[in-house]
């Protein structure tokens, strides 16, 4: 089965071991992961996902996609909030389409704010995933270890969701392990 | 023994198609005429890829078949978008690398799929013995 998950950490640094040991279970065969990405909400409520420096012309569909996508694994309902959410995550990189989206769906910001929570509180990290598996047991089990939360949704009820079109945020989850190489200002 | 070639066939097809999205990417985070640079080499880069994928199919289950077919479209596109950002500047240039990133990462996105499908074969109870 296909599903997107969100493994929620309390901890910047368990974050990334949970991120690393996604590919290692990819590595070693019982799951394989298609892509990922590690999400950070600060004390202030407010996102930063981990990327590359990318070209300034993708910085806004990068907060946009991936703002989409958490409120996608929040549950239908989320979908459209995490796309205001997403969009406010974009503004702040620069980007003029993040700004018009917001200012489009200004009415569903206050929502998102605990729709999305379901997901990423204040202070915590999460890994973004895209995996096949055959059961849930091997990630389940490995991020518990870790003290790691799992949050799943099937791959197809988000692909079904109306807001999917509207944000391809499957490029924004790295298709091999990546980790900054850099201490970023939340940690 | 077959399945363990097969599954790493597979697998190098995908670290081919993983390398080629860090290598736009990384390219990407640069400035100006070193973004063109890099970009020079990923036709080159995505024809080889495409020529492991030709290489390794015919062993394949019909789904991995089907993802790695998709895998050689995206692929093309990628060299054909990097190819013309070469030669592109401005607005046109920055959709050609967005392009040519969102080509390599359905690339490897389908590649991933194609070991998740031999995976899937491997692991099924008719293949166990």
């Amino acid at each position: 089965m296909r599903n997107y998950i969100a493994v929620v950490f309390n901890d910047t640094t368990k974050a990334y071991d949970g991120l690393h040991a996604l590919w290692q279970l990819d590595n070693e065969g019982p799951i394989t992961v298609h892509g990922t990405t590690v999400v950070h909400r600060n004390d202030w409520g407010e996102y930063q996902v981990d990327s590359k420096d990318t070209h300034p012309a993708l910085a806004t569909a990068v907060g946009v996609g991936i703002g989409a996508l958490l409120g996608a694994l929040a549950g239908p309902a989320g979908a459209a909030i995490g796309a205001a959410r997403g969009a406010a995550i974009g503004a702040a990189s620069g980007g003029a389409v993040g700004a018009v989206t917001d200012v489009a769906r200004a009415d569903t910001r206050d929502e998102s704010r605990e729709e999305t929570a379901f997901v990423l509180g204040a202070g915590q990290s999460a890994v973004i995933a895209d995996v096949s598996e055959d059961t849930t047991l091997a990630i389940d089990d490995r991020m518990r270890e870790l003290g790691g939360l799992v949050h799943r949704r099937a791959y197809g009820d988000v692909r079904d969701d109306k807001w999917f079109d509207d944000y391809p945020y499957d490029y924004y989850l790295y298709p091999y392990e990546y980790i900054p190489p850099y201490d970023p200002w939340w940690a | 023994m077959q399945d363990t070639q097969v599954k790493d066939a597979v697998g190098q097809v995908r670290s081919a198609t993983q390398q080629l999205h860090k290598a736009i990417s990384d390219a990407a985070a640069k400035r100006g005429g070193a973004v063109k640079a890099d970009l020079q080499a990923v036709p080159q880069m995505a024809k080889a890829a495409i020529d492991s994928i030709k290489g390794s199919m015919g062993a394949q289950n019909d789904v991995a078949k089907k993802r790695l077919a998709e895998a050689v479209t995206s692929l093309e596109a990628a060299g054909k978008h990097a190819a013309a950002g070469v030669q592109a500047s401005g607005k046109q240039f920055q959709t050609a690398v967005r392009q040519t990133i969102a080509d390599a990462r359905a690339a490897a996105q389908k590649a991933s799929e194609a070991v998740a499908a031999t995976r899937t074969v491997a692991t099924a109870p008719s293949a166990r013995k």
